[in-house]
């Protein structure tokens, strides 16, 4: 049975194309204009096998989704993916935090969408399942259940703090984490606004596995938003 | 006199008392000399005028003298006290120019001369002597009645209020001496500029000095001088205003003419494409087809990179646009702008070289890395083809500079300032020579990245390199960033 997808986006155009090329790849899209039609359509598909993945864009005339957002993950962890103008950046984010999985900003290109659509899909049900304890790109590999970290065959040493911050990366390989998601998870709740803490740990972690900490192939900034460590299979 | 006495006829000695009364009415109010001549004359009749020693007189010819001497001496202390009239009268006169004077010049300096309106007030008090108010208009449209547009100064109550605003919507003073609402107990006064009144005055409590036309035209003259300083304030900011209009509106009409420019290239090679695409399909190959498809989505993107521009300069023009700062690296910065441009730089001409141990900068990452984007960008398309561009951050003093360097040919020295300013393009000749399609895009993009170096209370500069090429240098100001995570992770 082929993977349904839940297209909330309110410009006719922008929805007949997106539906179009997602036809193609093979997925069923259930276009919906606005939060009202959505939620009518997930509440209809919910007995019909469920919606596997959302992509929502924001700035909809009756809302700006985080209601919708809520009601789709109240009972199961379907990726939504937040598709947004480069000004809602705040709004961006505050969905993000709110557990969206990942973020595209208009204008992308259908390759970008398919390859975020991948990542999540990947990603789906890690809440029940065994999180992902394996990662390996070009010569980088990290075993996080043996606290391991090997670059090119040789062990790295990570100090504890580090290598929090790199599993949780890791866990949402491909992903973009926001700095608020990591400052929790890794120093706590009540450290939520110290983003230099990333900038400091960040540093030191593409110091040890980056070949050129500026220009980065792994670990990726999101400027302004967070960091995402790119998808193994990328 | 008593000493000569005897030895001096009568007359003498009266014309000695006659002296000295003249003598006294020089120093002595004029009244006292008056009453001081009478009494000597008195004095004189008994002390000297036979009789002696007695109020009445003899000979009628003494009597005569007695008259004539009390004459005298009344009309020297006549002439003295309108003399001394006529001094006060010139001095208050001189008095009152200095003061109308020295007020014109206090205006003539003023830029916004309703702000002395208090001083108006005091010099009205002081010359006038009773509480005065003063109201005065902050537009020369606005009505007296209208509160925001009015400035008051002083003590007034409903009906000075009042009062004032006849004042001022009939231009003309009102009050006692004036001829129009003489029952009023206060002078009204307007403050008049040729053909308007800006204002008026009020003297409380001045009606029993209603003749006082000195007073009145005095008094007038500085409300006067403050209503044309008024009128003069309005036209020069009228003026002003009229300027900065044209102006601004010359800056949006060249903005919308290099837009519409810079919009209608990646629009015309999308449509061409997209058209091809669309009426030729079916005669075209595979490949064809594809180079056109791949044509639309680059231009597509130049054109998004070109909204955020547009976007972003016109959001920094606005005045208090707040920037979403934080504390940042300026390598993660580089490493995200050096990521996008990637897709335009498939031979990695850009390199980026960072001094070890920057200070974390505090700025808008997303502001930042878009300027960083743009300079890349520039840089890719003006140097030639197998150039290196370089991207350098380092320390200088209290700033962090971020620099994008070609090996281009470089802008010639007349450009340097001029390629930051919101398109030139088309006006002149171009830079370096350069063919108007090789220079698309720019105009735009190095207006918005100079605009987002100074919202970050920094600058943007463009430095020509020793050996050829062009370094635009963008630098920071340092702050005191936060302290580090405490340490308890043992490494």
């Amino acid at each position: 049975m082929s993977l349904r997808i839940l297209l909330v986006e309110d410009d006719r155009e922008l929805r007949t194309t997106l539906r179009e090329a997602l036809a193609v790849e093979g997925y069923e899209v259930l276009p919906a204009a606005s939060l009202a039609d959505a939620s009518a359509l997930a509440a209809h598909a919910h007995g019909a096998g469920g919606i596997d993945i959302v992509l929502l864009d924001l700035g909809l005339p009756d809302g700006d989704g985080q209601a919708l957002l809520a009601a789709i993950r109240a009972d199961r962890a379907t990726p939504v993916i937040v598709i947004s103008a480069r000004q809602a950046d705040g709004q961006k984010i505050r969905l993000l935090d709110a557990g969206a999985d990942d973020y595209l900003v208009k204008p992308f290109s259908i390759g970008e969408l398919l390859a975020r659509m991948r990542v999540a899909l990947r990603h789906r049900g890690t809440i029940a399942q065994p999180a992902v304890t394996h990662y390996r790109h070009e010569g980088l590999e990290i075993d996080l259940r043996a606290h391991r970290v090997r670059l090119d065959g040789n062990d790295v040493h990570l100090t504890p703090t580090e290598f929090k911050l790199l599993a949780r990366l890791v866990r949402n390989a491909g992903q973009v984490v926001t700095h608020r998601q990591l400052l929790a998870d890794v120093w706590g709740a009540e450290f939520t606004e110290q983003t230099h803490y990333l900038r400091l740990y960040m540093g030191q972690l593409r110091a040890k596995l980056e070949p050129d900490p500026a220009d980065p192939r792994r670990l990726l900034t999101e400027p302004g938003v967070g960091y995402r460590i790119v998808d193994a299979t990328e | 006199m008593l000493a000569l006495d005897g030895n001096v006829d009568l007359s003498n000695l009266a014309m000695v008392l006659v002296l000295t009364s003249a003598v006294a009415s020089l120093w002595v109010p004029g009244w006292l000399s008056a009453v001081a001549a009478a009494l000597a004359v008195l004095a004189f009749n008994w002390s000297f005028v036979p009789p002696r020693h007695h109020f009445a007189v003899d000979l009628r010819e003494h009597l005569l003298l007695l008259v004539a001497m009390l004459a005298v001496s009344w009309i020297i202390s006549a002439l003295m006290i309108r003399q001394r009239q006529l001094a006060e009268g010139a001095g208050l006169h001189a008095r009152r120019e200095a003061r109308l004077r020295s007020w014109s010049d206090t205006l003539r300096d003023a830029p916004d001369p309703a702000l002395h309106a208090s001083s108006l007030r005091d010099e009205l008090t002081t010359i006038a002597g009773v509480p005065a108010a003063v109201i005065v208009l902050r537009e020369q449209s606005a009505q007296p009645e209208d509160e925001p547009a009015i400035l008051r100064f002083g003590d007034m109550d409903a009906d000075q209020r009042a009062g004032l605003s006849l004042c001022v919507r009939q231009g003309q003073a009102l009050g006692p001496g004036s001829g129009r609402h003489e029952e009023q107990p206060d002078w009204y006064l307007p403050l008049r500029g040729r053909d308007v009144t800006l204002g008026a005055a009020v003297l409380r409590g001045l009606g029993g000095q209603r003749d006082d036309r000195d007073l009145r035209a005095h008094a007038q003259a500085l409300c006067d001088q403050m209503g044309l300083a008024l009128q003069r304030s309005f036209a020069k900011r009228e003026e002003q205003q009229a300027r900065e209009q044209a102006q601004e509106q010359g800056v949006r009409n060249a903005l919308l003419a290099a837009i519409s420019h810079d919009y209608r290239t990646p629009l015309a090679t999308i449509m061409g494409a997209a058209s091809s695409l669309q009426a030729q399909a079916d005669r075209l190959s595979l490949e064809q087809r594809r180079a056109l498809a791949s044509t639309i989505a680059e231009e597509a993107g130049r054109l998004s990179r070109l909204t955020d521009n547009t976007l972003q300069l016109a959001r920094l023009g606005t005045p208090g646009v707040e920037l979403r700062c934080d504390w940042e690296s300026a390598e993660e910065i580089v490493g995200a702008a050096l990521r996008r441009v990637r897709a335009h730089d498939p031979a990695r001409r850009v390199r980026a070289r960072l001094e070890p141990e920057l200070p974390l900068l505090w700025c808008d990452a997303m502001l930042i890395s878009q300027m960083l984007e743009n300079l890349i960008d520039n840089a890719l398309k003006y140097s030639p083809p197998e150039s290196p561009v370089e991207i350098l951050a380092r320390r200088a003093g209290d700033r962090v500079v971020l620099a994008v360097r070609d090996r281009g040919p470089g802008i010639a020295p007349a450009w340097r300032d001029r390629v930051f300013e919101v398109f030139q393009r088309g006006v002149e000749p171009n830079p370096a020579g350069m063919a108007e399609s090789e220079r698309r895009g720019a105009g735009v993009g190095l207006a918005v990245c100079r605009a987002i170096a100074r919202a970050h209370a920094g600058e943007l500069r463009l430095r020509p390199r020793g050996h050829g090429g062009s370094s635009f240098e963008c630098s920071i100001p340092i702050r005191d960033a936060p302290a580090p995570p405490a340490p308890g992770d043992p490494s």
